[in-house]
């Protein structure tokens, strides 16, 4: 395709996010409209925007690179992601959690957690937290689209990362929750629509079948590189060694931290509060799924398939032919896809990347903006100029933050990020709706705990983050404090989710009793 | 089964499509229905408040 084909699809999706954007500015009336879309939004958006947000550039560039380098195991994540992040979430937290918004009148998650505890403490805090935290993420995000679109258009990353900023910002702080959504459906449906192409079309370049392709792919074994193999590689049809550093790696770090992780990201828990009732929920339900086992199934598989199609064209495995694992895929769709799919492709990264950055961009500045600077300063109301404006500070940390980042960090920072989520508000959150004794001394001791522990962990214990941070070398004089395996391997959602549940439940014990 | 002989490998492909039936059911089940818990919102008397 040549690139006044490839400038005009371009142009004809951001005339089109440009427009829904509009329509989410024009409807926006109110704070309750900015922050969960009048709380009246259909299912079906709410179901795709869910998705949308969910799945981000990160898991289609960087999980699907990690599928390429680790293998098919990395389809327990998609298993998860689906049971976890859609049954679990909108059967066990969803409904419950739509029914406390609504009762308590809460716009954010800091706001549901803050108002349900009657602790203005546990609102700030936790807006702190997303507003710590987030960046960081949002910053792997951006990273993941504005590598795509680097390699894709050949143009240099920082151009690439700045107009793909500014292109996001504009519709989210214009068009608040409701502009969010509207494009987020419109980004999802790109994004089905490219995967389940990809899938079909892969398996025609290969010139194999489904299960032709995974005997394929089970014969290579051998190729696996000596560097991974001594981490534990057995195969790209094998899951890693059982207590190898790449089966902690890829059970502890990327399934169990993200699995697990995805329940209490704000940014996702604020959907449930955008629909009217629970059969819209019940309805989203089989959406969100369909929508996942197509996006990121496919993504992962086909990740691990990659390394037939290096294998036929260039005689190596994909971490040998690309050795920064963040750009497996766009290499690899850059070479095996013919080149007007490799242009949809990139509407499907920059969707992808786009509906989960407008979310965080969005929650961020919510978090600022209502959760903290509205409790601080003793206003009554939020104020939708302000929120607007948190939204933009937060745009431009996350941006600085991306020019800091290391090679391979995308897989790696969303982990980080759902982890530390998972650790800090999930007893919290879980506990607000289903345990109503539970103490707001509990819920306050749980936050600090798992933020607390999961932070130590960082920094001190798991090497992936200590080494790189060299702060306990700095202080110890080496990269972890315990330097026996498999605990420096050992992903820190393992250690500070057990201690913030523990918290919560003894706490509450104690408390209650005296 | 699907080619791939590790059961660690198959088994979440197959759990996958169960848990996309299961949406399927769930869904279609109750198109129609709210929770009975909807109309009842509980007041705020009833959650522990009594720590600070």
């Amino acid at each position: 395709m040549d690139t006044f084909y490839l400038g005009l699809i371009v142009i004809l999706y951001l005339l089109s996010i440009s427009f829904l954007g509009y329509l989410g500015y024009k409807k926006t009336t109110s704070a309750k409209d900015y922050l969960i879309g009048g709380g009246n939004m259909n299912p079906i958006v709410m179901a795709l925007s869910y998705g949308a947000t969910f799945i981000s550039a990160s898991a289609i560039v960087g999980f699907g690179g990690a599928a390429a380098a680790y293998g098919m195991g990395l389809q327990w994540l998609c298993l998860l992601n689906m049971f976890m992040g859609v049954i679990v979430a909108f059967i066990i937290f969803g409904r419950p959690t739509r029914r406390l918004g609504v009762q308590f009148n809460a716009t954010t998650f800091p706001q549901l957690l803050g108002r349900r505890y009657h602790s203005k403490t546990i609102q700030v805090l936790t807006g702190f937290v997303i507003f710590l935290c987030m960046p960081l993420y949002a910053a792997v995000v951006l990273k993941g689209g504005a590598v795509f679109i680097e390699q894709m258009f050949s143009i240099d990353f920082n151009v690439a990362l700045l107009v793909f900023t500014l292109i996001i910002a504009a519709y989210v702080i214009a068009g608040g929750m409701k502009g969010v959504m509207y494009t987020d459906a419109m980004q999802a449906t790109i994004m089905f629509v490219c995967m389940l192409f990809l899938l079909f079309s892969l398996y025609s370049t290969l010139g194999m079948g489904f299960t032709e392709a995974n005997i394929a792919l089970g014969n290579m074994g051998d190729l696996v590189p000596e560097k991974f193999r001594e981490l534990g590689h057995e195969g790209w049809t094998s899951m890693p060694r059982t207590g190898s550093s790449q089966w902690y790696s890829l059970v502890t770090s990327l399934i169990l931290g993200v699995g697990i992780g995805c329940l209490a990201q704000p940014q996702l828990a604020v959907r449930f509060m955008t629909v009217e009732s629970t059969r819209q929920l019940n309805r989203g339900v089989f959406i969100g799924c369909l929508f996942l086992i197509v996006t990121v199934g496919a993504i992962y598989h086909a990740g691990a398939l990659s390394n037939i199609f290096f294998y036929q064209t260039e005689g190596k495995v994909a971490t040998e032919v690309v050795q920064d694992i963040d750009k497996i895929i766009p290499y690899f769709i850059d070479k095996s896809m013919p080149s007007w799919f490799s242009a949809l492709f990139m509407l499907c990264i920059l969707s992808a990347s786009m509906s989960t950055m407008s979310a965080l961009f969005h929650t961020m500045g919510a978090a600022v903006g209502a959760d903290v600077y509205v409790p601080l300063t003793n206003k009554k109301r939020n104020s939708t100029k302000v929120i607007r404006l948190c939204v933009l500070v937060s745009i431009i940390v996350s941006y600085i933050i991306c020019y800091v980042l290391p090679m391979n960090i995308i897989a790696r920072g969303t982990s980080i990020f759902m982890g530390v989520c998972a650790s800090t508000f999930l007893p919290a959150y879980f506990c607000a709706l289903y345990w109503r004794k539970v103490t707001r001394r509990a819920a306050i001791s749980s936050m600090w705990s798992g933020l607390l522990v999961s932070l130590f962990v960082l920094g001190f214990m798991h090497k992936a983050e200590a080494a790189p941070l060299g702060i306990c070398k700095a202080l110890f004089g080496k990269e972890v404090l315990v330097d026996v395996y498999p605990y420096y391997v050992i992903d820190p959602i393992l250690y500070a989710l057990p201690v913030s549940v523990i918290v919560i439940v003894v706490v509450t014990l104690f408390s209650r009793k005296k | 089964m699907f080619g791939i002989d590790d059961p660690g490998i198959w088994l979440p492909y197959l759990l996958a499509f169960i848990c996309l039936f299961f949406s399927a059911w769930w869904g279609i089940s109750r198109w129609n229905k709210d929770d009975k818990s909807d109309a009842f919102v509980k007041t705020e008397e009833e959650f522990n408040t009594d720590d600070e």
